[in-house]
């Protein structure tokens, strides 16, 4: 090769390499991060951004100068030399990516095994996902829709699934983890921001599962041993129901902030008893929460309100949800 | 010889009279379906009946038999089953006549057909019949996308969008698309008059269209579709509406054609070579079809497997992946990615070949570190098969496996960058021709390895615990197999549309459409990539509002890369009519299809070839891939 063509490559790889770095660093990709491991988790996306960029811009580099360069006429019907191939070119092409993976390998193993340490005095909560509601359990036994977490502590989801595979994931602290039915996997997450994050449910899971989300409240130490004592959520106790339940994934209910579209809209209650014309107001939405089947409103389908709230909601519950549905109901 | 050959496939005698309705055929599908159908109803309810379950009209139960019943007896109207029947039965099977041979007008198209060229033709056009269908469906879910919040669809039909968009693509497009190539081209290739198994061949391209019809027919099926994604995880899967019964039975269709392919392909290469045409001199598109096919025999008989247990699990109350039953409900993915990866590969290692044929024969040079090339796809096929728990990193399967997947997934990056450093270096010095086939090749180059480097970065397990089930993966996916696979098939229509038609196509119709593909592709999916890392997952109707006005931009483009197939469209349509007629050779080939007429005579050779040299020597003076008519051909093996 002469030199003027090497130049001519190198420039062309300084110019992709340019372009390509700017997109990369201009553009805002990750989230901001809120949580250690995401910190180490965008440290192993920026290692590997590094090798990506001077990959591909080598490789448009030879693809530019070889259209630009090796471009034949239209009535040109000549062939190229005949060049069948080159040892130590191939080898060198063999290895060098051998060693760059090698290299993201031994970063990402390293980073996960850090990821995966929740120290010796861990936070413990369960996370239990059901069609299409998150529920968090304290080791004071109460439990709440939403996550509240302390700042600085290393916690330690244990997360598991009542009916299909859901997924909890922060895209904050970059931490993610299927819940499936029947399993207990741990997720650590250790908050350094305070704030409020969403928690999204990433596995398909049924019809409410763009809905199916919560969030997480990152709060100071003291404030959260203040949750831990008095931590009773606010409201009355058949809007905790309501929550807990996932109800407002699928129903609109203006006192409870739901804006659901799955399901009928629980605001015109009234007006829907009375078409059913199946007894009291309270009977009716005692039935429909038990039995769904026994009265399907015109206009939606039978079977995709889950059966399992006779089981999952105790009685008491039961009376405090229905008390606040009909309260709330014009 | 010639003589011989064309004497006896004069136009068979038209049966007539009675004999026009047991005779394979329309008319025979006309009665035989119903009969078939009867079955499907009749069987299940007497079962029922004689054990006394009630109720005695389970409407899965009928579904699932029928699933199987009626496109069989379709089949067996048609013709595909009665030369084994005969056999089968102790009849004197009738002597092959070549009636079934070839393609002498339109109508030939519609039947039982043991021409391989036919049978190729047959695949190509179907499966851009589902492409549309499935790019059609993408853009009504995009149309929903464009704005957060509920527009057009409920979230059932948007999930039954989405799930059939994919299935459609994957297993009615991508995967049966590269077998109608294959089909055309290996026999051709080869030095062969067609595959080793015409009648197998005939059969698994007619179980094709019964596969799409079953999952066009799942959409609308009562009650609901499918709607579970492609991926059809248990335990969701396993209660879905009835439609999910049909994406089950339908993927059972796809992939029983799909292996039918693979083992004719296996064989065909394995026997039916020219004299003189060692392993080490078949071009390198055989090289790929070869290792393809292995993969899709050991790994397919995999997703068969896994959705047999669905299926059982929700109509014979069985718990392979019901928890509450015992089951295992991981099980299912595993069982489900030891196919769906290396299926990945069977999406792209046939398109690899057609790249290596185009760069090679558009820049004038023998294809740089040929054996290289073809070693490099075995370690793609054999590493392809120690990967597949990848899909699973954040699943919560056993922890340790989670490195091990990850080197190996790391590791395929390696033969894969051999196979594009060396295209780079098959053009260096090379005498470009920018044609429309090198158009595409070149640009499934650029994106591919877009596609592979954000390969890397869902390899590394803790990047893809961040962007596992958003739309990075979206995005991800969509530059390998749309970037990758179909940019491929675009390069292998175009580049074969001479030898299939006997007509050129227009080719600056075919530079427009490679320019509007591109862009439209670029401005829908490489966006996916930020909406993703950000937080939006993929298979949502519904997302956060900060994501609006980027949806509506990706939606917005969705549309014109939709409106881009329409040129090639009308390009092919108008040039299969009206294109300028086609030489024999209009790209001054090497291999041994060019070197016979377009469309080839219909047992391809008048005259066997002898191999006597490698399929890429360009710039070799005087090199020869073949010769016709050597005095005596060399034995297979004589270097």
């Amino acid at each position: 090769m002469r030199r003027g063509s090497v130049l001519q490559l190198v420039g062309l790889g300084a110019v992709a390499a340019a372009i390509t770095t700017a997109v990369a660093v201009l553009i805002p990709w990750l989230p901001e991060s809120a949580s250690k491991e995401s910190t180490r988790i965008h440290f192993v996306y920026w290692f590997t951004t590094v090798i990506a960029i001077v990959v591909f811009a080598a490789v448009v580099a030879v693809l530019a100068y070889s259209v630009i360069h090796f471009r034949a006429r239209p009535d040109d019907d000549s062939d190229g030399p005949p060049t069948h191939g080159h040892t130590t070119l191939e080898i060198v092409w063999t290895a060098i990516p051998a060693v760059l993976v090698t290299a993201i390998s031994i970063v990402s193993a390293v980073v996960l095994a850090q990821n995966g340490r929740a120290g010796s005095d861990p936070l413990v909560v369960k996370v239990t996902a059901q069609q299409f509601a998150w529920e968090f359990t304290y080791p004071n036994g109460k439990t709440y829709g939403s996550l509240t977490l302390p700042k600085g502590r290393h916690v330690k989801l244990d997360i598991t699934a009542k009916d299909v595979i859901h997924s909890f994931w922060v895209p904050e602290f970059s931490q993610k983890q299927d819940a499936v039915p029947g399993q207990h996997n741990t997720l650590v997450v250790t908050p350094t921001h305070l704030g409020t994050f969403p928690v999204i449910c990433t596995e398909l899971c049924g019809l409410g599962h763009a809905l199916m989300r919560s969030h997480t409240d990152v709060v100071t130490p003291a404030k959260f041993a203040d949750f831990m004592k008095n931590g009773e959520s606010a409201g009355p106790p058949g809007l905790a129901v309501f929550q807990q339940n996932g109800c407002s994934s699928c129903h609109t209910f203006k006192p409870a902030n739901a804006t659901g579209k799955i399901g009928p809209d629980l605001d015109e209650l009234k007006a829907s008893a009375a078409k059913a014309n199946r007894g009291p107001l309270d009977k009716f939405i005692e039935e429909s929460i038990v039995d769904p089947s026994a009265y399907v409103a015109p206009g939606f389908s039978d079977g995709v309100m889950p059966h399992i709230y006779k089981q999952q909601i105790s009685a008491d519950q039961l009376q405090q949800l229905v008390q606040y549905l009909s309260q709330g109901a014009k | 010889m010639t003589d011989v050959a064309h004497a006896h496939h004069s136009a068979p005698a038209s049966p007539t009279g009675w004999h026009r309705l047991t005779a394979p055929g329309w008319l025979r599908v006309l009665w035989v379906t119903p009969i078939g159908f009867g079955i499907g109803v009749g069987l299940p309810l007497l079962l029922r009946w004689a054990a006394g379950w009630h109720p005695l009209w389970d409407g899965t139960v009928l579904v699932t038999v029928e699933l199987v019943t009626t496109p069989l007896f379709f089949l067996v109207g048609l013709g595909g089953f009665d030369y084994w029947a005969h056999y089968a039965s102790g009849r004197p099977t009738r002597p092959e006549d070549h009636s079934g041979h070839g393609a002498h007008s339109w109508r030939d198209y519609f039947r039982i057909n043991t021409d391989h060229k036919v049978i190729g033709v047959q695949y190509v056009v179907t499966t851009i019949v589902f492409f549309m269908i499935g790019g059609l469906l993408a853009m009504l879910f995009r149309a929903e996308l464009a704005q957060p919040g509920d527009q057009f669809f409920n979230p059932q039909t948007f999930n039954v969008l989405v799930s059939n968009h994919a299935a459609l693509m994957i297993f009615l497009f991508i995967i049966p698309a590269f077998a109608g190539l294959g089909n055309y081209v290996i026999p051709l290739m080869l030095g062969a008059a067609d595959m080793a198994f015409p009648r197998l061949n005939a059969l698994s391209f007619w179980l094709l269209p019964m596969a799409g019809l079953i999952l066009i027919a799942g959409m609308v099926t009562p009650g609901g579709g499918p709607s579970a994604g492609w991926t059809c995880y248990a335990p969701l899967c396993s209660h879905q509406p009835l439609g999910q019964v049909f994406f089950n039975m339908g993927v059972q269709w796809a992939g029983a054609s799909s292996i039918m392919t693979a083992l004719n392909f296996l064989v065909t290469i394995i026997t039916m070579r020219a004299p003189g045409m060692t392993f080490w001199r078949m071009p390198l598109l055989v090289w790929a079809n070869f290792t393809t096919s292995l993969l899709v025999v050991i790994a397919t008989p995999f997703i068969a497997g896994s959705q047999f247990f669905v299926m059982f699990d929700r109509v014979m109350h069985t718990n392979f992946f019901e928890h509450d039953g015992g089951g295992y409900v991981l099980g299912y993915q595993h069982i489900f990615w030891f196919y769906s990866h290396p299926a990945v590969y069977i999406m792209m290692l046939p398109g690899f070949g057609i790249i290596s044929e185009v760069i090679s024969v558009m820049s004038r040079k023998p294809v740089f570190g040929y054996r290289l090339m073809a070693l490099s796809l075995m370690a793609i096929l054999v590493l392809g098969f120690s990967v597949w728990a990848h899909h699973m990193f954040v699943a919560g399967m056993a922890g340790w496996l989670r490195v091990p997947m990850m080197v190996t997934s790391m590791v395929i990056a390696v033969p894969t960058g051999i196979k594009i450093f060396s295209w780079l270096a098959t053009m260096w010095n090379g005498r470009i021709h920018m044609t429309t086939p090198m158009l595409f090749a070149l640009g499934f180059l650029s994106m591919f390895v877009i596609g592979g480097l954000s390969g890397i970065y869902l390899a590394s397990v803790p990047i893809d615990i961040h962007a596992s089930d958003t739309y990075f993966i979206v995005a991800h996916i969509h530059y390998v197999l749309f970037g990758g696979s179909v940019f491929t098939i675009f390069a292998g229509i175009y580049y074969w549309f001479p030898k299939m038609t006997g007509r050129m196509y227009d080719e600056r119709l075919g530079k427009l459409h490679f320019w509007l593909t591109f862009t439209g592709f670029n401005l829908t999916f490489f966006p996916m990539h930020y909406i993703g890392l950000q937080g939006m997952p993929r298979r949502v109707a519904d997302y956060a509002g900060r994501f609006a006005d980027i949806n509506l931009f990706i939606s917005i483009a969705s549309f014109g890369l939709g409106a881009s197939t329409l040129v090639f469209l009308y390009n092919m349509v108008h040039s299969w009519k009206h294109g300028e007629v086609a030489e024999g050779n209009p790209w001054r080939a090497l291999t041994l299809e060019w070197q016979v007429s377009s469309p080839p005579p219909i047992f391809n050779f008048d005259e066997i070839p002898q191999v006597i040299g490698n399929p890429y020597e360009y710039g070799v003076p005087g090199a020869r891939h073949a010769i016709f008519g050597a005095p005596h051909p060399e034995p297979v093996g004589a270097d």
